[in-house]
């Protein structure tokens, strides 16, 4: 896509951290071009760029509606997922489904009948899912398998299918770019994983030491925005190179932690899920075993000097941040 | 009460002993050379360069005192990779751990052999993470190529669990192997020798051993060896006797001119050609093999 043609941009999902470093990147990028960002969330003013129209809005199809009969967009971010925090397991795990996926499915509707040129969806690598007999470096051909464990992770799978199978179907009209990140970490990122690693006293898995890959905020929001100019449609695993372990992370990180073998770890989860708190299961098999990925289709395009941290030196920035 | 001098002392009694059981100016010669090929200390596969060298040390004693094995053929081994083909034996595998301390302290260049293990093997608590972290790495066509390509030997076992599962009426009888180790050294980045290895001695850790495959299955088990002491005596049941071991490597197998997608007609030939190869050098090392009352047993 040509730099001349982006005049508009919208930002859905825009009150997380990674949306306000991509936001104003897109500024610097694009001064000319208007970009509005769209949340649920309150959008409080430390996520507030100059010259970026901010809407808090309830996401229904008469909101969404309402927000592309009023303007024309040239692209489209779609950064939004709802977290299975807001839910309890099981009982409104419906409901995050339901969400998820037909707010996708409502969204990218949208961007066909308001021929958006480009849009460019954020998934993530948990759809690959975490397994013994992963091989190392999953290309974009891997199966998506994360759903077969747990059903929390359905919603995600079924997103980023949607998505793909939207990008096909409309491959003449729109360019559909899909990102399915390694762990994304950074000081503006609010995941788990950036929670576990800055947890100055965290539970360690013993009997597991899993491989990972972890992608630094900055990169990740300049891979969302060179998303624009540089890379075809088409699905596009991310990770800097190099690997560590989660044992070694967390030594980079300069914390201590308190060993626990995973069956203690999964009986605790089972147990806080049972009472107030929310704990994913799931992650309990990416502290067990590696899902790494392959990262040649990013590179292609993007060259390989284009991460600027590899996945040792992220951790080290986000210790030192 | 434990006292700091009494700490004290037992930390110099374990230091002493370490360095009475394990050769330290040979491991840091081997590891310094291992460094320079994982400088980062790890590699996506699991490997822990710290934890091999504490793994390898560990070992060290019961390769060199235990099991005392000798090596034949170590002239063989050159500086390049190569997929390292042997006969499996010893019912729980210990002829994988021997093989991978005998490239890595005894083969020079010293080397971390990537053993293609099964997924059962990977996914166990504590042992899979020991195996990965010491170079285990889980054996599918993806991982092999990519470790090839990467400048790693790696250690295969055509026969499977088939081969370290087996009851004593079959002891060194080569079962069958499967052809993708062949198809997958064709299509390796510089098409990577075959180094054909056989390993002596393991079976008789076990002299009397009876499969219970069908109980194994029921259980989801790849195998469950049963004999005089197992399960009677619980895992120290599962010890095995000290039979000595002898690793003989063979002339590595130049790879013909041929297309990993050739017919398994073409592809069977070569890999009968391996499987003979092993099957000579374990009769000849048979005949070589050191006195072991257990031998007396088979």
């Amino acid at each position: 896509m040509d730099v001349k043609e982006v005049n508009s941009i919208l930002i859905i999902g825009i009150a997380g951290g990674l949306a306000k470093l991509t936001t104003n990147l897109l500024k610097k990028r694009y001064p000319n071009a208007s970009i509005m960002g769209i949340d649920s969330r309150a959008i409080t003013d430390e996520h507030t760029s100059e010259g970026v129209t901010y809407v808090q809005l309830r996401y229904s199809r008469n909101n969404f509606e309402k927000v592309f009969r009023e303007k024309k967009f040239d692209v489209v971010y779609l950064l939004s997922r709802m977290g299975h925090g807001h839910f309890r397991p099981k009982n409104k795990l419906d409901m995050a489904i339901r969400k998820n996926v037909m707010g996708i499915t409502l969204m990218l509707d949208l961007c066909r009948k308001n021929y958006v040129k480009k849009v460019i969806s954020l998934s993530t690598y948990h759809v690959y899912g975490a397994y013994p007999d992963n091989s190392v470096f999953l290309d974009e051909e891997a199966p998506l398998r994360a759903s077969i464990e747990y059903p929390e992770l359905r919603d995600v799978v079924d997103v980023d299918q949607k998505t793909v199978n939207w990008m096909w179907q409309n491959q003449y009209e729109a360019e559909t770019v899909i990102f399915r990140p390694c762990s994304v970490i950074g000081n503006l990122i609010n995941n788990t994983i950036t929670t576990y690693l800055q947890a100055p006293m965290a539970p360690k898995v013993i009997d597991f030491n899993p491989i990972f890959q972890f992608v630094y905020e900055t990169d990740m929001a300049n891979c969302l925005v060179h998303a624009i100019e540089k890379l075809p449609f088409g699905i596009y695993n991310v990770a800097p190179p190099g690997v560590v372990s989660i044992h070694r992370a967390k030594e980079l990180m300069g914390y201590s932690t308190i060993p626990f073998p995973s069956f203690f770890l999964e009986t605790a989860i089972n147990m806080a899920n049972k009472g107030a708190w929310s704990v994913p299961k799931y992650l309990i098999d990416y502290m067990k075993f590696s899902c790494s990925l392959d990262n040649a289709a990013i590179l292609t395009f993007l060259g390989k000097d284009f991460f600027q941290y590899s996945s040792v030196e992220a951790v080290k920035q986000l210790a030192k941040s | 009460m434990v006292l700091p001098k009494d700490l004290k002392m037992f930390e110099n009694l374990k230091a002493e002993l370490k360095s009475i059981m394990t050769p330290k100016k040979r491991f840091d010669q081997v590891f310094q050379k291992l460094e320079k090929i994982y400088p980062d200390g790890e590699d996506p596969w699991g490997l822990n360069l710290e934890i091999a060298r504490t793994t390898l040390e560990l070992v060290w004693p019961l390769y060199e005192k235990y099991f005392r094995v000798r090596i034949f053929g170590a002239s063989n081994v050159e500086d390049k990779p190569y997929m390292i083909i042997s006969n499996h034996s010893g019912q729980i595998a210990i002829d994988g751990l021997l093989l991978s301390v005998a490239f890595a302290a005894e083969v020079d260049p010293p080397r971390i052999l990537r053993a293609m293990v099964d997924r059962f093997f990977v996914a166990l608590p504590f042992v899979g993470k020991f195996g990965t972290e010491g170079g285990a790495v889980l054996g599918d066509r993806q991982n092999c190529l990519q470790l090839l390509g990467h400048g790693q030997s790696v250690l295969v076992f055509p026969e499977g669990v088939s081969g370290v599962a087996k009851s004593t009426k079959d002891y060194y009888k080569l079962q069958k192997f499967t052809k993708g180790f062949f198809r997958l050294a064709l299509a390796s980045k510089d098409k990577t020798e075959i180094l054909p290895v056989a390993v002596v001695g393991a079976e008789e850790a076990y002299p009397y051993v009876y499969q219970a495959r069908g109980l194994a299955k029921f259980l989801g088990l790849p195998a469950l060896p049963l004999s005089p002491t197992f399960p009677l005596l619980g895992p120290l049941g599962m010890l095995p006797l000290p039979s000595p071991i002898d690793i003989h490597i063979g002339k590595p197998y130049k790879l013909p001119d041929l297309s990993p997608d050739a017919g398994d007609k073409k592809i069977s030939e070569h890999v009968e050609a391996i499987k003979s190869q092993i099957a000579d050098m374990i009769e000849k090392g048979r005949k070589q093999r050191r006195e072991f009352w257990g031998n007396k047993l088979d």
